[in-house]
């Protein structure tokens, strides 16, 4: 079974469904990564919507050489603005953070930067994210009116956990060597679950049900780098012979991987499920990521990792030497495959692909 | 040319760094076979108190630097780069990656401790863990958080920097059987406020006409600063500094002879090209202000030395929100006078040239000055079109000549 035409379209331009919240007067925060904890928003009574790069070229506001993703999205951050009531940035590589400085000075609407630590598994990284997390609760509160009580934020957890289990529930579907899920089906639903309402979402996710792929026999494949709107680059693997088995990606995986657990004190669980999550490759430390990665690959069963670095993205770039060392030592093969605009180089990165997947045996 | 040359004077003091630096390392290899802990470290960390457990701190940004300067730095970045490291990577992580790759069998001793903390840039996390990795060195992350407002220099964020340290001098003390001596400590935070007093005055200096040190001499001029807090010769070297400084003015005697032209400089120095320093000079353009000079420096309080130190960490320049930075470019063009600013934007550096355009158009509008703004790297060579660049220098000086 196949996903709805309507979430496939909704990717090609998540921004129908900003003209719909407008038109229903719903508040709407604009959000640049999965650091930032929805469940806050959401129980302030908005609407949680992750800014992409689709649609946008990149801003004359950056110089050549930084991140054209995050170049771009900062283009969409101005351009589509007025749809917004508040932008909340997470500090996570330069460029995004630097994001910051710069809309500063070039948007009127109200502006958050959620500092999130590198070092993960510092004690005293918690405690401070904890407070960060209070800090972005009071900015949310001041900018809707609405008071953050713990029912509200309970709620809201459970919807977002919700939402992580169903996803997570289908991406174990290819769990050992298994062929059920198309990843042309599967980050559709990750990305509309960044857009829409999670009950919406929620309850379209369950009446899906997939059980074989057809895809039985192709190259299976983990999928290394950040994030990633452009389906394109997703369907080409597909057209070369590969099988989307598992993946590391923040529009991916990393989204959905763990839950909010149970506690009296809903922060301090929020604290804790955003900073111990799966790390991104600007997060440290690097141990738990390699950890994390060399987990996909056995549980999948893949065969190769494609790393998809956009191009000037550093902390995949230094990542990226340390993954090829420790998978080519478990006999996995590694490309490093680097862009500056997918659509327009599509057709290189799908000679790239199809060398790859041939080599190791597609 | 004779009389081009004349035009610009480095200082004598200056002219001392080169030995300075020299000694530096050799003293590091002199404590790594006493048996003494070598850190490397990130800059902006604190020397002060490594220093005062008697671990010697070396920071291989300033070996990039360095190589580069002297026109060394492509063994080790074309090494980095053979290990696939990707020449869009800031030059300093590559070169220092390079030699790391390379035995190290150059100027710095190997490190029995890697410390960083991520006030400047995300790429100290990810050099630092790269180190860690191909090493198997002990790693330290130290987390900076950007200072919003200026309160975060005495709230919950200060007090996360100070348990990062407590925990640090723990973790050190255990790893290398060292004990902190609070007593020392205190002594060497004095000494490394005494050198940033100094080295503020002497920059304070600058705002006299003719300017009495240029930008050839505030780029090597930092260095004591960088590594060298909290010594003796630290002092000593910025007291001979500010006295012939002080000289000059008192003798209008200037960096360069017909001062036409006063400008701030945003960035790093081009350590490969110094003689684009002297392209301005030659000129009649000399550099008054440059906000990297100026970030070496930072007042301590001995009486609060923990968390003093804390506070250098975290307010280091580009750590600083954009408005509080954008305060200051305005404060230094009315204190410094100037006529117009050179921002260079380091394919190396994406911290601190991403909003530069931003900031660019804001100072512009704001005072009316002219800028400049161009493209090439740090310490790889490889990125600077030398032609072009001058090109643009000249254009931008006839723009300055007509205003």
């Amino acid at each position: 079974m196949a996903i709805p035409s309507e979430l496939r379209d909704l990717c090609k331009n998540p921004t129908t469904i900003l003209n719909r919240y407008k038109d229903s007067g719903v508040k709407v925060i604009g959000y640049t990564c999965s650091y930032v904890p929805e469940e806050l928003i959401i129980s302030a009574g908005l609407q949680p919507y992750r800014i992409t790069n689709i649609g946008a070229d990149v801003s004359a506001l950056t110089p050549s050489f930084v991140c054209p993703f995050a170049s771009a999205v900062l283009e969409n951050m101005v351009r589509l603005e007025g749809f917004f009531d508040g932008f909340v940035i997470a500090h996570t590589c330069d460029p995004m953070w630097r994001l910051y400085d710069i809309l500063k000075k070039k948007i009127s609407k109200p502006l958050f930067l959620l500092r999130v630590p590198h070092n993960t598994d510092n004690e005293h990284s918690l405690e401070f994210f904890k407070l960060e997390l209070i800090r972005f609760k009071k900015f949310l509160e001041e900018n809707s009116g609405a008071t953050i009580d713990e029912n509200a934020l309970f709620g809201a957890t459970r919807l977002c956990n919700e939402n992580r289990s169903l996803l997570k529930d289908i991406y174990m579907l290819n769990e050992h060597g298994q062929f059920k899920i198309n990843a042309l089906d599967r980050f559709p639903l990750v990305l509309a679950s960044m857009w829409m309402p999670k009950v919406e979402i929620n309850t379209q996710i369950k009446t899906l049900h997939f059980n074989h792929s057809e895809r039985d026999g192709d190259v299976r494949l983990h999928l290394n780098g950040t994030s990633i709107y452009d389906m394109d680059l997703i369907r080409i693997i597909g057209d070369s012979g590969g099988f989307v088995a598992s993946d590391d990606l923040c529009t991916g995986s990393r989204y959905f991987w763990s839950n909010v657990e149970k506690s009296e004190d809903p922060i301090s669980a929020l604290a804790y499920r955003y900073l111990k999550r799966t790390p991104c490759p600007s997060q440290g430390p690097i141990e738990d990521r390699l950890e994390y990665i060399n987990f996909m690959v056995k549980e999948f069963r893949a065969q190769g990792v494609i790393t998809f670095a956009g191009r000037f993205c550093d902390p995949i770039l230094y990542d990226s030497v340390h993954i090829r060392e420790m998978l080519s030592k478990n006999g996995v093969a590694t490309t490093l495959i680097d862009y500056e605009n997918s659509t327009q180089e599509i057709g290189r990165i799908k000679t790239r692909m199809e060398a790859f997947i041939e080599s190791i045996g597609g | 040319m004779s009389s081009q040359r004349e035009r610009s004077r480095v200082l004598q003091a200056t002219k001392k760094t080169g030995e300075l630096i020299m000694e530096y390392f050799s003293k590091a290899w002199d404590a790594k076979a006493q048996g003494k802990p070598i850190a490397w470290i990130t800059v902006f960390t604190p020397v002060e108190l490594l220093r005062a457990l008697d671990i010697y701190p070396i920071a291989p940004e300033h070996f990039g630097a360095m190589c580069s300067a002297r026109g060394v730095a492509l063994d080790y970045l074309e090494e980095a780069e053979k290990k696939g490291y990707s020449q869009n990577l800031c030059s300093y992580s590559r070169c220092g990656l390079g030699y790391a790759l390379s035995g190290m069998r150059g100027l710095m001793p190997s490190p029995d401790f890697l410390l960083t903390f991520r006030n400047s840039c995300d790429v100290y996390v990810k050099w630092w863990q790269s180190l860690h990795m191909h090493l198997g060195t002990p790693l330290f992350v130290g987390e900076a958080p950007y200072v919003l407002t200026l309160e975060d220099l005495d709230n919950y964020v200060l007090d996360y920097i100070v348990k990062q340290l407590e925990q640090l001098v723990k973790i050190v003390e255990e790893k290398f059987r060292l004990k902190f001596d609070m007593e020392r400590f205190v002594n060497i935070i004095k000494l490394s406020d005494r050198a940033s007093e100094l080295w503020l005055e002497t920059l304070k200096l600058r705002r006299f006409r003719p300017c009495p040190l240029g930008g050839r001499d505030s780029a090597s001029d930092i260095f004591p600063l960088v590594v060298m807090q909290g010594t003796e010769e630290a002092i000593k070297f910025y007291e001979e500094l500010l006295g012939e400084v002080k000289e000059r003015v008192t003798k209008a005697e200037g960096a360069i002879e017909n001062e036409k032209f006063r400008l701030l400089f945003d960035g790093i120095w081009l350590w490969y090209a110094f003689d684009l320093i002297k392209y301005f000079e030659d000129r009649g353009a000399v550099f008054v202000y440059e906000p990297y000079s100026e970030a070496w420096a930072y007042r301590l309080d001995a009486s609060k030395p923990l968390e003093s130190v804390a506070r250098k960490i975290l307010a280091m320049g580009l750590n600083l929100d954009i408005d509080l930075r954008i305060e200051r470019f305005s404060e230094s063009i009315k204190e410094f006078q100037i006529d117009g600013a050179v921002l260079f934007s380091n394919r190396s550096c994406k911290s601190w040239s991403a909003p530069q355009q931003i900031t660019a158009d804001i100072l512009s509008k704001k005072f009316d000055i002219p800028h400049l703004l161009f493209e090439a790297d740090m310490a790889d060579p490889r990125q600077y079109a030398e032609a072009q660049v001058k090109n643009r220098v000249d254009a931008f000086l006839e723009v300055l000549g007509e205003s």
